[in-house]
Parts: C-alpha cells; sequence; structure tokens
C-alpha cells in the first residue's frame, strides 16, 4: 500500500491531534462536576499560597519575603493539572484496559501524545492565573508595574514546557505499574527544587542540577521577572531556557514512549502488573 | 464483639500484606509531608532557638496526618480499583469494623513516617530534640494518633459514597495542614477559619505536645490537660458520628448499588 503523501499525513496527524484534545478533556472524569471544578481551580491555589504565605510570615519573613513565596507558589499551583494529570494519563489507560486499543492505532504518535495532555496545559495556565490573583487580591503582591502580555507568555508557556514534564512522567508510567508514584514525587518536588519559595541557590549542589532541569524554575524567574516590569525582551534568557527545557524533556519523553511502546509490543506486556 | 475485634485485626493484618506486597504504595503517602517539611524547614534555615524544634515537631505532625488522610482516602479506593468493593461490602460484618482496622494501620504508619521526618529534620538541620516532659510527650503523641485514626474514620465514610476519594484526599491535605497548626499557631487564621480549627481534634493533641515538649510553650494556652480532654471529646465524637454514617452509607450503597458506577 502506498504511503499517504506529506499533506495527507500532516492533515491526518492535526486531525489526530485535535480529537486527542477532546478526548483529552472528556477523559477527564473530575470536570463533570462543578464542586471538583472549584477545588482544583478555586481552593487547591488558595490553601497552597496560604500555607507557606503564613509560615512565611510566622518566621518574620519581610513583606517583599513573602510576596517572593507567594508568586513562587502561585506559579507552582500548576503542576497539580501540568504534572499529575499529565503523568496520570498512561495509568489511567492501564486500570481502564484502554491501552492495547490505543498501541494498535496507526495513529501519529507525536499528534496523539502531546494532544491527550493540551486540555490539562490549559487547565495548568488557568490555575496558575487564579492563584495570580489571589496573590494580588489576598496577599499584597503588586501588578501595578506588570508586564501584563509578558506575564501571559510566561504562564502559558511554563504551562505548555510542565506539561512536557508531566508527558516524561507519563512515558516512565508506561513502563512501571502505575505513573501515579513518580507523578506524587514531581508534583511537590518542584516546590522545593525550582526557587519556588526560596532561591534555588540555597539549595546543596545536586538539588540544584535537579532543579535547573526542571522547566518550573526558569517559568517562575521570568514570572517574577515580568511581575517586576520586565519586558518581553529582558525575559528572554528566562523564558528561551524555559521553551529549551521543555523541549528536552518532551523529546526525552516521546523517545521513552516509543521505546516502551516497543518493549511492550515485543514483549506482549501491555498492562502486566 | 469477638468477631468484630476479629475483623479488625484481619483488616490491619490485610493492609499489612498489602503493603509488604506491593511497598511502593508507600512512596506517595509520604512524600507530600516529607517535602512539605522539607520546604518549611529551609525557610526556617536562618532562625534559631527553640522555634527551630517547634518546626520539626510540626513536621512530624504532618508526617502523620499525611498518612492518615492520604491513607483513609486509599483504604476504600484501593477496593474500588481492585473490584474487591462489593465483596467487602457483602462480608458478615459491618463495613466499618474492616475499615477501623485499616485506618487503625494507616495511622501507624502515619506515626513511624512522623518518628522519620522528625528524625530526619533534627540530624539535617540539627535542631537538636530535648523534650521538657517525656512522659506526657508520649503521653499526648499516642492519644493524638487515636484521635487522627478517628478522623480518618470519619473521612472514609465520604469515600465509600464518592468516587473522587483520590482526589479529595489529595485536596484536604494541605488545608489539615493549616487547619491544625502543624507549623504555625492557628491563631494567625483568619477569624472564620478558626472555629473549623478548634472542632478538630487533632489540633488540641498537637499543642499538648508542644506543651510537653518546648520550654515555656504556652500555645493556644488552654494548658496540656485540657488540651487532652478537648481532644479526647472530639475524638469521642468523631467516633461515634463515624459509626452512625458508615450504617447510614453502608446502607445506602447497597440500596443503590452504584458503588464502582462511574
Amino acid at each position: 500500500m502506498e504511503r499517504p503523501g506529506l499533506r495527507v499525513r500532516a492533515a491526518q496527524a492535526a486531525q489526530v491531534f485535535t480529537s486527542s484534545i477532546r478526548f483529552g478533556r472528556k477523559g477527564t472524569v473530575i470536570w463533570d462536576s462543578p464542586d471538583m471544578i472549584a477545588m482544583q481551580i478555586v481552593i487547591l491555589p488558595l490553601v497552597q499560597i496560604s500555607f507557606f504565605a503564613i509560615l512565611a510570615g510566622y518566621i518574620g519573613y519581610t513583606a517583599s519575603g513573602v510576596q517572593y513565596i507567594v508568586v513562587g507558589n502561585a506559579l507552582q499551583t500548576m503542576s497539580y493539572a501540568a504534572v499529575f494529570s499529565v503523568a496520570n494519563i498512561t495509568s489511567s489507560d492501564k486500570w481502564q484496559g484502554t491501552l492495547p486499543t490505543l498501541m494498535v492505532t496507526p495513529a501519529n504518535r507525536m499528534a496523539l501524545f502531546v494532544g491527550r495532555a493540551f486540555f490539562q496545559a490549559g487547565l495548568a495556565s488557568l490555575m496558575a492565573l487564579v492563584a495570580l490573583g489571589y496573590s494580588a487580591a489576598l496577599f499584597g503582591v503588586s501588578f501595578a508595574r506588570a508586564d501584563v502580555p509578558g506575564l501571559l507568555v510566561a504562564v502559558v508557556v511554563t504551562g505548555l514546557t510542565m506539561m512536557s514534564f508531566g508527558l516524561l512522567i507519563s512515558s516512565i508510567g508506561l513502563y512501571l505499574r502505575t505513573a501515579m508514584i513518580v507523578a506524587n514525587v514531581f508534583l511537590f518536588l518542584t516546590m522545593l527544587v525550582s526557587g519556588v519559595n526560596f532561591p534555588v541557590s540555597a539549595l546543596p549542589g545536586w538539588l540544584q542540577a535537579v532543579g535547573y532541569a526542571i522547566p518550573m524554575t526558569y517559568g517562575v524567574e521570568a514570572t517574577r521577572l515580568a511581575i517586576a516590569g520586565a519586558s518581553l525582551g529582558q525575559m528572554a534568557t528566562a523564558l528561551g531556557e524555559d521553551v529549551l527545557s521543555g523541549a528536552v524533556v518532551l523529546a526525552l519523553g516521546y523517545l521513552l514512549w516509543e521505546a516502551f511502546e516497543r518493549l511492550a509490543r515485543r514483549t506482549g506486556r501491555f498492562e502486566e502488573y | 464483639m469477638t468477631n468484630r475485634r476479629q475483623a479488625v485485626k484481619a483488616s490491619m493484618y490485610m493492609s499489612m500484606k498489602l503493603l509488604l506486597a506491593d511497598p511502593q504504595w508507600l512512596i506517595p503517602v509520604i512524600i507530600a509531608p516529607f517535602i512539605f517539611t522539607l520546604v518549611a524547614l529551609f525557610l526556617y534555615r536562618d532562625v534559631s532557638g527553640p522555634i527551630l524544634l517547634y518546626a520539626v515537631l510540626g513536621a512530624g505532625l504532618m508526617g502523620m496526618w499525611g498518612t492518615t488522610v492520604y491513607g483513609s482516602g486509599s483504604s476504600v479506593t484501593t477496593d474500588r480499583w481492585n473490584g474487591t468493593m462489593e465483596a467487602t461490602l457483602a462480608a458478615p460484618i459491618p463495613l466499618v469494623w474492616i475499615v477501623v482496622g485499616r485506618v487503625i494501620w494507616n495511622t501507624l504508619i502515619g506515626l513511624v513516617n512522623g518518628a522519620a521526618i522528625l528524625v530526619i529534620g533534627v540530624l539535617w538541620f540539627r535542631t537538636g530534640f530535648s523534650v521538657t516532659d517525656p512522659p506526657l510527650f508520649a503521653l499526648a503523641t499516642v492519644l493524638t494518633f487515636l484521635s487522627l485514626s478517628s478522623f480518618g474514620l470519619v473521612l472514609s465514610t465520604v469515600y465509600v459514597l464518592s468516587r473522587k476519594g483520590g482526589f479529595i484526599s489529595n485536596s484536604i491535605e494541605i488545608p489539615v495542614y493549616i487547619a491544625t497548626g502543624t507549623m504555625f499557631p492557628v491563631i494567625l487564621l483568619p477569624l472564620v477559619v478558626q472555629p473549623v480549627s478548634f472542632a478538630i481534634g487533632p489540633t488540641w493533641g498537637i499543642d499538648a505536645i508542644r506543651v510537653a515538649a518546648l520550654p515555656g510553650y504556652t500555645g493556644i494556652g488552654t494548658g496540656y490537660w485540657l488540651d487532652l480532654l478537648v481532644m479526647l471529646a472530639a475524638t469521642a465524637c468523631y467516633f461515634a458520628l463515624a459509626f452512625y454514617l458508615y450504617v447510614r452509607v453502608e446502607r445506602l450503597a447497597k440500596r443503590n448499588g452504584t458503588l464502582e458506577e462511574y
């Protein structure tokens, strides 16, 4: 059978991509419950920011020190969607018995791989924006000098790059019994290693290396720059590093996905527990 | 009574076997309190004196709490995943006794987790660990353990009816850290939140633990014995509420027949 031309294959990939986005939305069970939506978008960011802001205030941090922590946590809350939910896509397939069906589809793998997580990237950005709203309304962070387009770019880009990071973990989950364990670790680890609550330089050297491998570290830096009034040009380095680290983890995740898919096909152990 | 005791024992034994068969599930249970602790202790890094021991104690309590909350959620959710929900409900013993065994087991793991975090905190951040009154400290810790179990039991009733157990337990983890004053006094919370804090038994237990451990610590200001009394009263209420809810929930679940419906 003759292989379709490049244009046809691109159109097919686009179709797979858009249908995967729709499926990603439909597969998100909690989105059928308004209470769960409220919990994830309204409550979660508020309680996380509150915990660290009150703690910092209790220890005696200055107002600017507390605000540093508030902004960091506001962006980090996107991890619930971009890391935890995305990482668990593969595990959900295993639980629901849909993995073998997915594996035999001739659909473009990259479109499928990214498409199913794309909805979560949007949700992640929305969570971070709501959290930044809290930081202004409840925690005294001033956005008077903020470069709003730059801030939006930083949030959306970080939503996408952290989604890529979530996909890397999801790929590992294809090999493991479940990705939930690793997802749990990385959901919270960025609070420690990505400059969310204190500068990365305060960490031991080996932990700094972990931090610099995760896009969140650069996203937090870019967000703080945007709030301080930096233009997109001045944010270019941080955003560039964010995009670069995101591209690296995406490529790595995709290669791992392909490798584990080949392994699963060869051994016939798609869903072995 | 013997049957109930046997059910609790068997349930604890089964929980232990499941953990030993698949110990990786310990990681999500301990990771959040552990990382929260590390972050909190890093925030305390330029501080010295008794406040550091205050933080380390709070860290240990977060470890206990996190495991209890997460474990309560998974004690019923795991049945759903494994397809054993109906069989468990059809057992000739009220469901609550089976869950009691699981919750006690989870809280025991929480105790170990809390102790491990405490040791790591003391060693890594070199806070030292000298307790003012060790017997009172031990008593408060054991009773707080009991109170955590009762709170976990109440939480678990929600998970019998809801398919969102995992999500709920993930979502309430940080609120319970905040509300019970693990890392800062509850008096710093907004006034509207404080009544909730004071209605949670372990809030008083945490205060009693600190009163017994830290020299000159007054905390809520009610004193050690009153703290314990309030916590025990709350614990008794939780147990009564949990048993009442389980009877209702079990009846509802059997009548509707929608336990595993998604």
